[in-house]
């Protein structure tokens, strides 16, 4: 068969426009620097994010609200250098007026590359988010897996390969991708110098992924849900800005027909406006009493309701109750306390269960909250204590050790001054009853300043002071002090002779009507 | 190349000679022009510094410190005065290392005598650039480390990057120091949030007066240098460095 037997072709052959789209971008799968990254910013995340994640407990409120910024730093230079340096490669490779002459538009071709290197970078990121929250799940007594933390970390990835692909592309040069991929690291990690307090704009940031002046705050997902105010927004203002930076990459002269730059500039308009909407947001919210950030205009009320759940018991002489995500700290809670309850168990007044509360925060000047307990340590009819565990409090993490030892020294004499009625300005023979009640339970207590709840600050150097886990009514009696003398008597008397005399007098030490000497 | 082919330019360059390429210029490539080997070593190292961007380099650099010297001018928390220079000191690492990347390949890696010397001359003094005016910027200014710790991290951070233009890719060397950004700053951030890493390797969370922490660093760089003075960073060969 000649050329001129052959048929004529009735119409071009063309391929579907979604199918030419989808095999490009597959083409651009192949050879994208993300795909050689992608062992770079694992090895960066788990270095970072993974190691920090897994030394946390296993709550789901810590786990998530550390993996977020974790995950943002770890991937933001290796993700935003892979895109700037996919962004500069017509011009390195000196294809530039080669492909420009191509049928696809250069808008349509840039994005195809882009999408290329974020599909490689979230491909990276699940793999790390899986593994965190399948170990957690594992871990986790109680709850579900909170999903904003992870979502707001996995949108800050499209948004980082659209600005480093975009200096890319417009600021080709040797230089570029190695500094994208520092001042990605400086913008994010130390943006958040600027926060000052819970309404500031900046928490917009995601590498914010709690009230900044507290960071996670355990309790959430645990005794209320978690409030996805900020998560809403910030996934707001990164799918924003995400689409500014696309939309811009259309402007440029030459950048092809008039059409795909009106697009750009639709694009571009409305994405701004998102994020300007969405860091506007961000500057309304305040932290609020579960210690989250709630935006009123995106705040659903309904989720402030504690969460409903059946906490779990020892069988102690009083019973410690606790949540159930709490439930590995119930073996060290027990233990720890079991002594000083044991010496209370039956007294009149005695609480009748030791329950675990969940923690208030209140925003203070500047960057400090204070936390601790909302109203009285110990009430209602029977009289329940209620108690904050070491390991829920804003702060380093605490070893169950180091918990069970919290409990023994602070825990154990606020119960038992919440008993005797001990505070600064009890009497006497108030101080000296409870120290004798702590030596009989071999308790070595641990004084604390009188009043007032710690605050904390991020602007404090060094780790944030320790709080105290109660009521910190606990006084005592000063060695060497008459007081010290009959507590030690008092101790020295047999446990039976002790209740005893507590069973019959404890009203009137609590009504300050009991003097020393009147103590056996 | 033949005997009777055009010289390139980076063939003169690296022959240390003037040769006109063209015309009449290529009777006298024959009878190099008489200029005095100072005068030829001077040509010599203006056109490696140009083709390795060392002039773009020292102005990164320089931003760098200016960037730093402004930003000490802020408040920092602890946080951010640990990590502020390190972050710095990276940036300038990662200037110096992108200019082992060659434009012209293997062609002057053949015929280049002087490379080697180039290489070393070129990387010691960008670095030492580097550390003195990062070292400059904090004079007055709270510096976190102060200047040991700046010579130790920038000498080891680069040395990351030239191993890494050694080994891997002249282009992409800049992955070296900027990946390694993160790992440090993590190590500083776990000094009070422990467990703490306190391995020599991440020296940007040693002391300034460290031992270990400064013989790893300089190790690094010490091999960093030697692979790039002897055997060059691996240049692509289809990629405008």
């Amino acid at each position: 068969m000649t050329a001129t037997s052959a048929p004529a072709r009735s119409a071009p052959v063309t391929s579907p426009p979604g199918r030419s789209a989808a095999r490009l971008l597959r083409l651009e799968l192949r050879h994208n620097a993300m795909l050689w990254m992608m062992p770079v910013a694992v090895a960066l995340f788990w270095v970072t994010a993974g190691r920090k994640t897994m030394a946390t407990p296993p709550l789901w409120g810590v786990r998530a609200a550390n993996m977020q910024p974790t995950a943002v730093l770890a991937n933001a230079s290796p993700v935003a250098g892979a895109a700037a340096w996919m962004g500069s490669r017509e011009s390195r490779r000196r294809t530039t007026d080669l492909v420009n002459i191509t049928a696809r538009p250069w808008p349509a071709r840039l994005l195809a590359t882009w999408a290329a290197t974020t599909c490689w970078a979230l491909v990276a990121y699940l793999a790390c988010v899986g593994v965190v929250y399948g170990v957690t799940a594992q871990q986790a007594t109680w709850g579900g897996p909170l999903w904003w933390p992870a979502v707001v970390a996995g949108a800050s990835l499209p948004a980082l390969t659209a600005l480093g692909f975009a200096v890319g592309t417009l600021v080709p040069s040797r230089f570029t991708a190695p500094l994208v991929t520092i001042a990605a690291f400086f913008v994010l990690a130390l943006s958040t110098q600027l926060i000052n307090g819970s309404q500031s704009y900046w928490q917009i940031s995601p590498v914010v992924a709690a009230p900044w002046d507290i960071g996670p705050d355990p309790g959430a997902g645990t005794f209320y849900a978690f409030q996805p105010d900020l998560p809403i927004a910030q996934v707001m203002f990164l799918t924003g800005l995400t689409a500014a930076v696309l939309g811009v990459l259309a402007l440029p002269t030459g950048a092809g027909a008039r059409s795909p730059r009106r697009s750009g500039v639709a694009v571009a308009t409305a994405g701004l406006l998102v994020a300007g909407t969405a860091v506007a947001l961000a500057g309304t919210g305040r932290l609020d009493a579960q210690g989250m950030i709630a935006i009123p205009a995106l705040h659903d009320a309904a989720s402030d309701r504690p969460l409903r759940y059946t906490p779990v018991c020892s069988h102690t002489a009083i019973p410690v109750c606790l949540n159930p995500a709490y439930a590995s700290y119930l073996p060290a809670t027990e233990t720890a306390l079991a002594p000083t309850l044991d010496q209370l168990a039956g007294l009149p007044g005695a609480p009748a269960r030791i329950s675990q509360a969940a923690v208030t925060y209140q925003q203070g000047r500047d960057n400090s909250v204070g936390f601790g307990l909302a109203g009285l340590p110990i009430s209602g009819t029977p009289p329940v204590f209620h108690l904050l565990l070491p390991v829920e409090l804003p702060g380093p993490a605490v070893t169950t050790s180091e918990l069970a030892a919290q409990l023994r020294s602070i825990t154990g004499p606020s119960i038992v001054a919440s008993v005797t009625g001990d505070n600064p300005g009890a009497s006497q023979a108030q101080h000296a009853v409870t120290t004798a009640l702590l030596m009989a339970a071999r308790v070595v207590p641990s004084h604390l300043p009188a009043g007032g709840t710690p605050t904390i600050g991020n602007s404090v150097a060094g780790p944030p002071p320790g709080a105290g886990a109660g009521s910190e009514q606990y006084v005592g009696a000063a060695p060497g002090s008459p007081a010290y003398a009959a507590a030690t008597r008092f101790a020295a008397r047999p446990a039976a002779v002790r209740r005893a005399w507590l069973t019959r007098h404890l009203a009137a030490l609590r009504a300050g009507r009991i003097s020393l000497g009147q103590l056996p | 190349m033949t005997r009777g082919e055009t010289p390139s330019a980076p063939y003169a360059i690296e022959a240390g000679k003037h040769v006109h390429t063209e015309g009449p210029a290529t009777a006298r490539a024959a009878a190099p022009r008489m200029t005095g080997p100072p005068r030829a070593g001077r040509r010599l190292v203006r056109l490696y510094a140009t083709s390795r961007r060392v002039p773009a380099a020292v102005a990164v650099v320089a931003a760098c410190a200016l960037g730093l010297r402004l930003a000490l001018i802020g408040h920092w928390d602890s946080y951010g005065a640990l990590q502020l220079p390190l972050v710095f000191e990276a940036a300038a690492a990662a200037a110096i290392t992108v200019t082992v990347a060659s434009p012209l390949g293997e062609p002057e890696r053949v015929t280049g005598r002087w490379l080697p010397y180039l290489r070393l001359a070129a990387t010691l003094a960008l670095t030492a650039v580097a550390a003195g005016a990062l070292a400059a910027a904090g004079t007055g200014a709270h510096l976190a480390g102060g200047t040991l710790d700046v010579l130790r991290n920038l000498i080891g951070l680069t040395g990351i990057g030239l191993l890494c233009a050694a080994m891997i890719n002249s282009g992409l060397a800049w992955i070296g120091p900027a990946a390694y950004l993160l790992p440090g700053a993590y190590a500083l951030y776990t000094q009070w949030h422990h467990p703490a890493l306190t391995t020599p390797w991440l020296w940007p969370a040693r002391p300034p007066h460290d031992l270990g922490a400064a013989i790893c660093a300089g190790l690094v760089f010490a091999a960093g240098v030697a692979a790039i003075t002897v055997r060059g960073a691996r240049d692509p060969v289809d990629e405008r460095a």
